[in-house]
């Protein structure tokens, strides 16, 4: 049924309308690799003791076989090609699907390897679009060559102002690196985590319980094993994924991340696409002083903070000083070191009896500033630029005390919020995020009366300074 | 470069959202709100009722006392909560404010709205009322308008649609 010409991607599409090409022949078998895996961790340690190896293979290949058939079959009947400013894409046998993605609508775009991938030199690319929960368009797979060049021209195709040509630009391919992670750094900062600290004392209580039966069973071991690894695969899982993490400023303003270990994973990010940057300030990394940033890209970072999918790393550990570059490049003309934020009122107290000066919300320059956490300390930053809507909270003891929370939504799922203000600054807050939001849009061309209700800061309440430097916590 | 919110400066009395010209809901949205109210507190009354027959004890009538008193009380509040919503259109935002127990106050710029949805549900549309929601590409975003009479449910939908065009900004 499908009248798709090329089996490989072949020349230089035409002007006007360009062939339907299909994926690398490879990748229904590194699919089906995938898939398998899945399978042998379902089938789990239980049914290898109950069926024993040999029907246990079996059971496997067979499965195998089947998936690998059923992604062949797959392969055949999908398709992709770019008409106009989208990119179309056809797939599936039984209930087909055509999807045609508008480029100007493109958050993001990552060019994926696994392991598998990058033994065989094919990649996945992956558009990100807002409103999707997802990655919209999983092209699994491309040649590493036809991936890159893809995602060249559908980047030109969504920028919203001129393409950038990036021939011409003058830093080399790859752009001028901003930052790199070290290696060592990522390492222990890993294992400065809840996780990796606990672990010797759960291998230990499970040991002795062990000893103390003595009954060494073969299930029980691996189940205990695989259980372990559950616990350190967060942490372990980080490691891999942000390994040799490097961000890169391309042609223009294009930020360019690589990371990846096992999964090498290079995602090009759009200027104007960041929608809030978060900093996370971990209890037990603060005696290195070192902090981790992420940023939230629309489509890309679910309201699921415990998503380790999302790939939203800024700056998986680092000091102050790299942050601040960061940041930087991530907003334009934001100065983390200056950002300046003020408490909740001391009444609020009785809402929050620890840490009430841990909270803070402050509007800088170009960003609204909200500051939460007594153990792990995170600060948001929202561009006003990017913000969506403005919301004012107030839950019944909040109104027994005079006060009121209010929230910048952002396209990423994580809201900005000034907590606990007393109503009328509550109110100032709101009034103000909606008129910088607005100037903010519509440029310097349109300016708009910021005196507003509130103060030019001259008589600055209990200011307290954004960074408080881990020596005086 | 940081300009920190003051501690007081408008009048508390007169709080900003205040100076704006608030629009209320249509009143018919009680009624909607009060039937529901009614068929809930029928039903368990119903209930009640049928337990009284079979078992008999007094048990069961003071249930059906405690029902009656919830669903009283409910409608007192479906109808102070109705008198809570409202709306206003400003120059370049739309707020909606509603709740009791929990006031929210929402300010959606038209220019990021998405899609606007007009929705009108069987009761609803028997007293001719219908639903104006604007979405944003935030998902917390609350622009939910209920109980607008059908024109000006239309009229907002145009209203909104035509200055979200007029400042599409998108994301």
């Amino acid at each position: 049924m499908s009248d798709t010409g090329h089996p490989a991607p072949s020349g230089r599409p035409a002007p006007e309308i360009e062939p339907r090409r299909r994926l690398h022949p490879l990748s229904p078998l590194l699919k089906g690799a995938k898939s398998i895996v899945v399978i042998v961790a379902a089938l789990s340690w239980q049914t290898l003791g109950q069926v024993g190896p040999t029907d246990f293979a079996l059971i496997v290949l067979a499965l195998a076989v089947g998936v690998v058939i059923f992604s062949a079959v797959g392969w055949w009947n999908t398709g992709y090609h770019v008409v106009a400013r989208e990119l179309r894409i056809t797939e599936g046998l039984v209930w087909r699907r055509n999807r045609a993605i508008p480029l100007d609508r493109l958050q993001a775009v990552e060019l994926r390897r696994p392991l598998l991938a990058q033994l065989s030199g094919l990649a996945e690319l992956r558009l990100e679009v807002v409103g999707g929960n997802k990655a919209e368009a999983p092209l699994a797979y491309l040649t590493v060559r036809d991936a890159a060049t893809l995602r060249e021209r559908l980047l030109a195709l969504s920028g919203r102002a001129a393409p950038v040509d990036t021939a011409t630009t003058d830093e080399p391919a790859g752009g001028a690196p901003l930052y790199r992670v070290r290696n060592h750094d990522l390492l222990i900062s890993q294992l400065l985590t809840p996780q990796a600290i606990f672990l010797p004392f759960g291998v230990a209580w499970v040991s002795a319980q062990f000893l103390l039966e003595g009954s060494w069973t073969f299930i029980g071991i691996a189940s205990t094993m695989t259980a372990m690894a559950g616990v350190l695969l967060q942490p372990i899982r980080r490691v891999l994924r942000d390994w040799d993490f490097q961000l890169a400023r391309e042609g223009g303003d294009r930020l360019v991340l690589h990371y990846g270990l096992t999964e090498t994973r290079s995602q090009v990010v759009p200027p104007n696409r960041v929608q809030a940057v978060r900093l996370t300030w971990p209890f037990l990394w603060r005696a290195k002083r070192w902090m981790s940033l992420r940023m939230d890209i629309a489509g890309l970072s679910g309201p699921d903070p415990g998503d380790d999918k999302s790939s939203d790393r800024l700056m998986p550990v680092g000091d102050l000083p790299t942050a601040r570059a960061l940041v930087a490049a991530a907003l334009p003309g934001v100065d983390l070191a200056t950002l300046a934020t003020s408490p909740p009122p001391p009444w609020a107290r009785l809402l929050h009896p620890f840490g009430l000066r841990f909270l803070g919300a402050g509007l800088a320059a170009d960003v609204f500033v909200s500051r939460s956490g007594r153990i792990t300390r995170e600060t948001t930053l929202i561009p006003y630029a990017r913000m969506q809507s403005v919301r004012v909270v107030q839950g019944p003891v909040q109104r027994r005390l005079g006060l009121a929370t209010v929230y910048a939504d952002t396209a990423g799922g994580h809201a900005g919020a000034a907590r606990d203000r007393p109503l009328a600054e509550a109110y100032a807050i709101a009034d103000q995020l909606a008129l910088r939001a607005r100037r903010a849009r519509c440029g310097p061309l349109a300016p708009v009366d910021v005196a507003g209700p509130v103060t030019d800061g001259s008589e600055a309440p209990v200011d307290e300074t954004f960074w408080q430097p881990p020596e005086q916590p | 470069m940081s300009e920190p919110p003051a501690r007081t400066v408008v009048d508390a009395l007169e709080p900003w959202p205040d100076t704006v010209t608030w629009r209320p809901l249509s009143s018919r949205l009680i009624i909607v709100h009060l039937i529901g109210v009614a068929t809930w507190t029928v039903v368990l009354l119903g209930g009640l009722l049928a337990g009284r027959i079979i078992g008999g004890q007094t048990a069961w009538l003071w249930g059906m006392a405690a029902v009656l008193a919830l669903g009283l009380w409910r409608a007192g509040v479906a109808v102070r909560a109705v008198r809570a919503w409202g709306y206003a259109e400003r120059d370049n935002d739309l707020l909606v404010r509603h709740g009791l127990v929990v006031r929210h106050l929402s300010i959606v710029p038209y220019a990021r709205m998405q899609y606007v949805d007009v929705t009108a549900g069987p009761l609803e549309r028997a007293f001719g009322l219908a639903t104006v929601q604007l979405h944003t590409a935030a998902a917390a975003s609350d622009a939910r308008v209920p109980g607008l009479p059908p024109d000006e449910a239309a009229r907002l939908r145009d209203r909104l649609t035509a200055l979200g065009e007029d400042r599409a900004e998108g994301l």
